[in-house]
């Protein structure tokens, strides 16, 4: 079985030959439907789709440098009540990837009869700015992808301007990659196989030549290096900028309590969010009051710091870095950083990377009795 | 939704601990602000609320002042909770409408230096108290069917007393034993200290009963393969291993030992004797039946490999036999009782509750690396087969090397205890007195012999050991030497032992004919495993932990598991026995009520709430959680949650919920303390 081929691309046209790639996986019956972005009928935004007929991929933008949605939290839609009985192929950037597999740990979603295709995501642009870019350009997912790669990083979002793992990281869980970074766009791109069911895949598409990853792995090395030094840079900044109470609350001043972030967050997985439970909600104006009084004025909506605080030590361990808490809030709170400062604190003193292996136990509920010696616990 | 039932009419009871509370606390102030608190319709102290007085003003006051929950503010709940809900139910009051404000341990003691803040804390305290309380529910306990029937794992000396005990009080007893034979470490000794009588005596008697008693289930050769459910209803699953002779035919008549061409080293000879395949270690072995060891009869290896690899064995006169081939056991015996084809058998068992009494090892020689692998540096077990009139030399004390009596040997103390380097840090509490009646015992049986004990100290503490060490050495003129061997080395006929006495700082040499390793105590190499079936709680040697070292020794934390001997730590017979009984006492006293109530308050899961992440199963160290497979959704085990908690905190929705515990009462808590200390940093 081959373990990796080159997807070639016809006429340059290079979202034309990953469509014509998913066209193959619905027409000899590698799967029986697709989630992947289709383009809006307005023509300046995506959602991810569930397609089953191939005429309608002729919409699909796998390409469209967006992420309205994590898609994780779409397959937990899909597969959270029971394991899908259908083979649903689904395309998940690395962030989509690493967060579904923090989802499966949680018992949220099933990976059963999907093929997991990942793929290369030089970052994403909030979805206000994809409109304008789609209207500025005729085929705006290449545009993007050219401007990135030529070093340009000002239409990211600052969640992906610092994101370290621009592929695919945990291959256990994915079945096949879609290889960009580092590829002749106009040429051809790499496909690799991570799964025997992935090498079905390259085999029954009978694309021919093996592929050489060598030059997509000397430009990620590169590309990761980089980034990595964008995202400390950033968080050493966010560290000084965030420290203490004040400034914390100064952050999340504009918060409505809208909890729009906790929507868009697709690790939180909660049904009723005990910060929208009558436990936190629900109090008589004598109880407001009697707050107020301790300080002589209680801000309204109450409570903003204890939620963001709360959410933050509940996704401390698992939070993938996507960003999309951010691009939620309507007042434009920069809830990233922070998430990304303490996530990777947290995180590191687990040796634990979210999304990195199924395998890997959620670091909380797990007892190890060997760790923490620096501590005193020996 | 109302932040309290505004119609409970709450009760405060200070207690003063003598000057343990009242010497820091003002007591005065405390009460007259908490009189004020919304909700108090009586508040009081007294210098010890728990003495008969103090219940009494308890109890006067709640049926004059018609209280209908109270708080009682003194020392920690683990002491005086159940006294002071005893009252409260004597007075028709649920036991869960009165809580304890703990103002002594978190309070009084911490803050002695600062009276001042201390009042002002207990008041705190006891007001968040106030505060969770309004929120209490009333709660009963759980009501557990109750198996009275035991499970005693180790057929030792403890097990057999844990056993007997209970089945002589009426109940049934199942009692595993790995092992083909009861008897465990005792039935090697050759006499026990300080009252040098005869082992046997101690445990023949047990044997036979045990053995023949009619509430007694004996499952000798067998191994716990699996325990699941908890305190009144475990199901054990037990394998009883094969031993291929049939025990309904089989009668003892001994014809099949001598043909059987394998030898192989005797373990309950410790190696200084050799056995048959097909044996029985001692004659006075319970149960009285042979059994065929799978490891070494060269019939059964030859089945077991079917052909594969090499099933000749060489035997002791180097004659290669080919295993098919051989039956002589089975040829030989007039009952047909040899069957080859036997197999492990599963039987299931359901008890209310469990004793652990798996005993202990020996340290294995191979950690400590200055004693090398000689004949003649022999162990403290195998020094009782040498003294023993029933052992491989009928009493006399032979070096194995060559059979010559040894005339000069050397004990050596602590071989591996209180050594953190290479051994384990304890003592292992029996060494210092079986040295001691071991060489005197040496002394009797080699009149021109001479012992030295090498010893760091001489511990004897029990009762009468202290004079049996000093009446020893007078009588065998052992000489006792401070200090630990440097080297031990073989030197022509002789053992050479290099050492310092640290008490007159001279070098020492003695040639020595045998060399006796005292060596350490371990657990049993299954220990660990077997606790992880049980789940029980291992220290960081494998000896397994009781629940309280003080006030529940012989508990486990998992209830209905209880512990017995030297699986525990090291222990001398007497101790064994001790801990035996009393793991036996707590079962008949578990065995003694009609159901089992269980501590009402526990766990408990929202159902519309919960998502299954199973992240409380992971967490939850007594099994009480579960996912329930069709809804999706979090179980709690009632009989088995301790109420622990921590499967509340790990739920990220709180869909898991302790009862009296509930957020809500938490943030009325942090609500009275934040108030209180507010704009203080």
């Amino acid at each position: 079985m081959p373990q990796s081929a080159v997807l070639k691309v016809k006429d340059g046209n290079l979202p034309n030959a990953i469509k014509d790639f998913l066209k193959g996986l619905l027409e000899k019956n590698l799967v029986e439907a697709l989630l992947v972005p289709v383009e809006l009928p307005s023509g300046n935004n995506v959602m991810l789709t569930l397609v089953t007929k191939v005429e309608k991929l002729e919409d699909a933008r796998p390409l469209a440098p967006v992420m309205p949605v994590n898609a994780a939290k779409i397959v937990s839609t899909l597969t959270k009540l029971a394991p899908s009985e259908k083979k649903i192929g689904v395309i998940l950037r690395s962030c989509e990837l690493r967060a579904l597999t923090e989802l499966v740990k949680l018992k949220q979603a099933d990976l059963t009869n999907l093929i997991l295709i990942g793929i290369d995501c030089l970052g994403t642009c909030s979805v206000a700015t994809y409109g304008m870019f789609c209207r500025e350009n005729a085929s705006p997912a290449e545009e993007f992808l050219k401007r990135v790669a030529d070093g340009d990083d000002s239409l990211l979002r600052e969640a992906c301007r610092i994101c370290e793992y621009p592929a695919p990281i945990n291959s256990e869980a994915s079945d096949i990659t879609i290889g960009l970074i580092g590829m002749d766009w106009k040429e051809g791109i790499l496909l690799q196989a991570a799964s025997p069911e992935g090498e079905l895949i390259i085999d029954a598409l009978e694309l021919g030549a093996e592929g050489d990853p060598s030059q997509r792995e000397a430009a990620l090395a590169a590309l990761t290096e980089e980034r990595i030094r964008q995202r400390d840079l950033l968080l050493q900044q966010t560290e000084q900028e965030l420290k203490g109470q004040d400034n914390m609350l100064q952050l999340l001043a504009p918060c409505v309590a809208c909890h729009n972030c906790r929507i868009a967050c697709p690790i939180c997985y909660c049904k009723e969010c005990l910060l929208d439970s009558p436990t936190m909600v629900e109090f008589e104006a004598e109880k407001y009051v009697s707050w107020a009084e301790q300080k002589g004025a209680l801000r309204m909506p109450a409570d903003s710091l204890l939620f963001h605080l709360v959410r933050l030590n509940h996704m401390a361990t698992s939070c993938v870095g996507c960003g999309l808490c951010e691009d939620a809030c309507p007042n434009g709170i920069a809830l990233m950083k922070p998430f990304r400062l303490v996530g990777l604190r947290v995180q590191r003193l687990f040796d634990y990377l979210p999304g990195r292996s199924l395998d890997d136990e959620l670091p909380l509920t797990a007892y190890r009795e060997e760790e923490f010696g620096e501590l005193g616990y020996k | 939704m109302s932040s309290g039932n505004g119609t409970k009419r709450i009760g405060i009871f200070v207690c003063h601990c003598g000057l343990n509370i009242a010497g820091v606390v003002d007591m005065e102030k405390v009460v007259t602000e908490i009189r004020k608190y919304p909700g108090v319709v009586y508040a009081a102290d007294y210098q010890y609320m728990c003495s008969d007085p103090g219940q009494n003003l308890m109890r006067e006051a709640i049926s004059e002042h018609r209280l209908d929950a109270i708080v009682n503010a003194n020392c920690s709940p683990s002491l005086h909770e159940k006294t002071f809900r005893n009252v409260a139910a004597s007075e028709g009051l649920n036991p869960y409408n009165l809580e304890i404000a703990n103002i002594r341990e978190h309070c009084s003691w911490p803050h002695a230096n600062d009276p001042e803040m201390a009042t002002r804390k207990a008041i705190a305290i006891i007001k968040a108290t106030i505060d969770r309380l309004k929120l209490n529910a009333a709660l009963e306990p759980a009501v557990i069917p109750l198996k009275k029937r035991a499970l005693v794992i180790g057929g030792g000396i403890a097990g057999m007393q844990s056993a007997l005990t209970i089945a002589n009080t009426g109940y049934e007893v199942v009692l595993v034993e790995s092992s083909p034979w009861l008897g465990g470490h005792v039935s090697q000794l050759s006499s026990t200290f300080p009252t040098l009588d005869h082992p046997a005596c101690l445990i023949e008697p047990m044997m036979a009963e045990v053995a023949s008693h009619p509430r007694i289930t004996l499952y000798a050769y067998a191994e716990i393969e699996e325990v699941s459910g908890y305190v009144g209803n475990f199901v054990v699953r037990i394998r009883k291993k094969a031993s291929f002779v049939d025990t309904a035919k089989c009668d003892n008549c001994g014809l099949c030992f001598d043909p059987c061409p394998v030898s192989v080293p005797s373990e309950f000879e410790r190696g200084l004797a050799t056995r048959k395949a097909i044996h029985i270690p001692f004659a006075q072995a319970v149960p009285q039946r042979p059994v065929i060891d799978n490891e070494s009869c060269i019939h059964l290896i030859r089945v077991k490999s079917q052909g594969k690899g090499d099933s000749r064995l060489q035997t002791p006169d180097s004659r290669l036999l080919d295993g098919s081939e051989c039956r002589a056991c089975k040829e030989a015996c007039p009952a047909g009782a040899i069957d080859y084809s036997q197999q492990d058998r599963l039987v299931e068992e359901e008890v209310g509750a469990v004793i652990v009494a798996t005993g202990h090892d020996l340290i294995s020689r191979d950690v400590l690396g200055e004693y090398l692998s000689d004949p003649d540096i022999i162990d403290g077990l195998q020094f009782e087969r040498l003294l023993c009139p029933t052992g491989p030399t009928r009493g006399a004390v032979k070096r194995p090397s060559d059979g010559k009596i040894a005339k000069e040997v050397v004990w050596i103390s602590c071989a591996g205890s209180r050594d953190t380097e290479r051994g384990v840090p304890y003592c292992s509490r029996v060494c210092c007195l079986y040295v001691a009646k071991q060489t005197l015992l040496y002394k009797r049986a080699v009149p021109d012999g001479q012992a030295y004990v090498f010893y760091m100290d001489i511990r004897s503490d029990v009762m009468g050991t202290e004079e049996f060490v000093q009446g020893m050495v007078e009588k065998s003129r052992t000489m006792y030497l401070r200090g630990q061997a440097s080297k031990i080395f073989r030197d022509g006929e002789k053992i050479k032992v290099w050492a310092t006495d640290t008490l007159t700082g001279k070098d020492i040499e003695i040639a020595a004919d045998m060399v006796v390793l005292a060596l350490a105590m371990v657990p049993s190499t299954t220990a660990r495993v077997l606790a992880r079936k049980l789940n029980i709680i291992c220290d960081q040697h494998g000896f397994m932990t009781e629940a309280h070292l003080k006030l529940r020794p012989v508990d486990t934390l998992t209830s209905g598991i209880y512990l017995a001997g030297t699986a525990q730590w090291p222990k001398d017979i007497p101790d064994t026995l001790a801990s035996a009984s009393g793991a036996a006492s707590r079962i008949l006293s578990l065995f003694s009520r009609a159901v089992l109530l269980h501590e009402p308050a526990i766990a408990f899961v929202n159902e519309r709430v919960c998502v299954g992440c199973e992240q409380c199963v992971s967490v939850c160290a007594y099994k009480a959680t579960t996912l329930d497979p069709d809804k999706k959704v979090a179980r709690v085990n009632e009989a088995v949650c301790e109420g622990c908690g921590a499967c509340v905190v790990a739920c990220p929705s709180k869909a898991m919920k302790h009862k009296n515990w509930t957020p809500r009462q938490f943030f009325d808590m942090v609500d009275v303390f934040a108030q209180e200390y507010v704009g203080e940093g």
